[in-house]
């Protein structure tokens, strides 16, 4: 215990520069949990939305004219992918997985797609200062904000996205409903969510594997 | 969980979905839609109809393959194969619980935060103090 103290009080830095590690790893830790659950709050939402809309394209348009059966198994490549990096936080070791996803990919090449700039915006969102109270989805959108975002998502956009976007609805018909459209840019809109989700999740279960080291060689764990 | 294993990195994976119609339609509009030359999709739609077999088949079958980075599956199917997805712990691909349009995301089921929440059980408070 002698032999403790004076080993502390030989290297007071030491310690302090652990334990300042250690909540590090706390304060990240529940930081992406908040992260995650606020996220997720927000997916549900614009979820909902493009349940609704798809719901009153189908009005529109009548059932048969939307359902899976239409869904066609010709061969086809996605047009929206994800990629898969390796992202470091702290020690080499500790690496994880992170996610960036690439909209309408067959039709470009290496452009800042609509989808590229939605996830810088969310974040931006993310990293706000400002207090999140889950249950009012500020990441996403009031009525007037989707609105923008459908108008945007139209003319933002390049033609070959467009045509795209156009051929992935060419299987419910030639002329579809602007609810489709929109039910659309609902779906694109939440995919931008599940990357910043996929990313936090990625990053939470980091900090928590070191959170369950740092409790083992306490003798916490 | 994280960092254990290899991280596979690829410019461009696939996500997989296992959903109800609506959600597997809405995200087959936003381009995700998939189908091989072997006529394999990238999503299982879950009706009455399908089996919790058929649902584990795919479910084991998406995070086998190497071409899909995140696997979306609707909390309530989940629920259904809830010890197969409790027992996944690589990082890629990346299983997500998302709602559906009839049962609401549920923070206590959500296989993600069941693995930490022990953090802040009592019993590991009460460890911490001994």
């Amino acid at each position: 215990m002698e032999d403790d103290d004076r080993c502390s009080s030989n290297n007071p830095g030491g310690i302090e520069q652990e334990e300042e590690d250690e909540d590090g790893t706390v304060l990240r830790f529940l930081d992406s949990l908040d992260s995650y659950l606020t996220l997720l709050d927000a997916l549900s939402s614009t979820l909902r939305q493009g349940w609704f809309e798809l719901a009153s394209a189908r009005h529109s348009m009548g059932s048969s004219c939307i359902s899976s059966v239409l869904l066609d198994q010709k061969v086809r490549s996605a047009a929206t992918t994800f990629q898969v990096g390796k992202s470091i936080d702290g020690s080499p070791s500790e690496s994880h997985p992170s996610f960036a996803i690439s909209k309408w990919a067959s039709s470009r090449d290496g452009k800042c797609s609509f989808g590229e700039m939605e996830v810088s915006h969310v974040q931006k969102t993310s990293k706000n200062s400002e207090l999140r109270h889950r249950g009012s989805s500020n990441f996403y959108d009031t009525t007037e904000e989707h609105d923008l975002r459908i108008n945007a998502s139209s003319t933002i956009g390049d033609g070959d996205v467009q045509k795209e976007r156009s051929k992935s609805l060419s299987v419910f018909g030639t002329l579809v409903s602007p609810k489709l459209r929109a039910a659309q840019v609902s779906f694109e809109t939440a995919l931008d969510a599940i990357v910043e989700i996929a990313n936090i999740r990625s990053s939470m279960l980091c900090a928590f594997t070191q959170l369950q080291q740092e409790m083992k060689e306490k003798g916490l764990g | 969980m994280a960092g254990r294993g290899q991280i596979r990195t690829n410019n461009s994976a696939l996500i997989a979905m296992i959903a109800d119609e609506d959600t597997v339609t809405g995200f087959l509009m936003a381009g995700v839609g998939n189908v091989d030359l072997r006529r394999k999709t990238n999503y299982l739609i879950v009706d009455s109809k399908t089996t919790v077999k058929a649902i584990e088949d795919a479910f084991k079958e998406f995070t086998s393959r190497e071409d899909i980075a995140v696997v979306l599956i609707s909390q309530y199917i989940a629920n259904m194969i809830r010890f197969l997805v409790d027992s996944y712990n690589k990082p890629v691909p990346a299983i997500l619980e998302i709602p559906s349009k009839d049962h609401p995301y549920d923070p206590a089921h959500d296989s993600v935060l069941s693995r930490v929440r022990y953090l802040f059980s009592a019993e590991s408070v009460a460890s911490g103090r001994r």
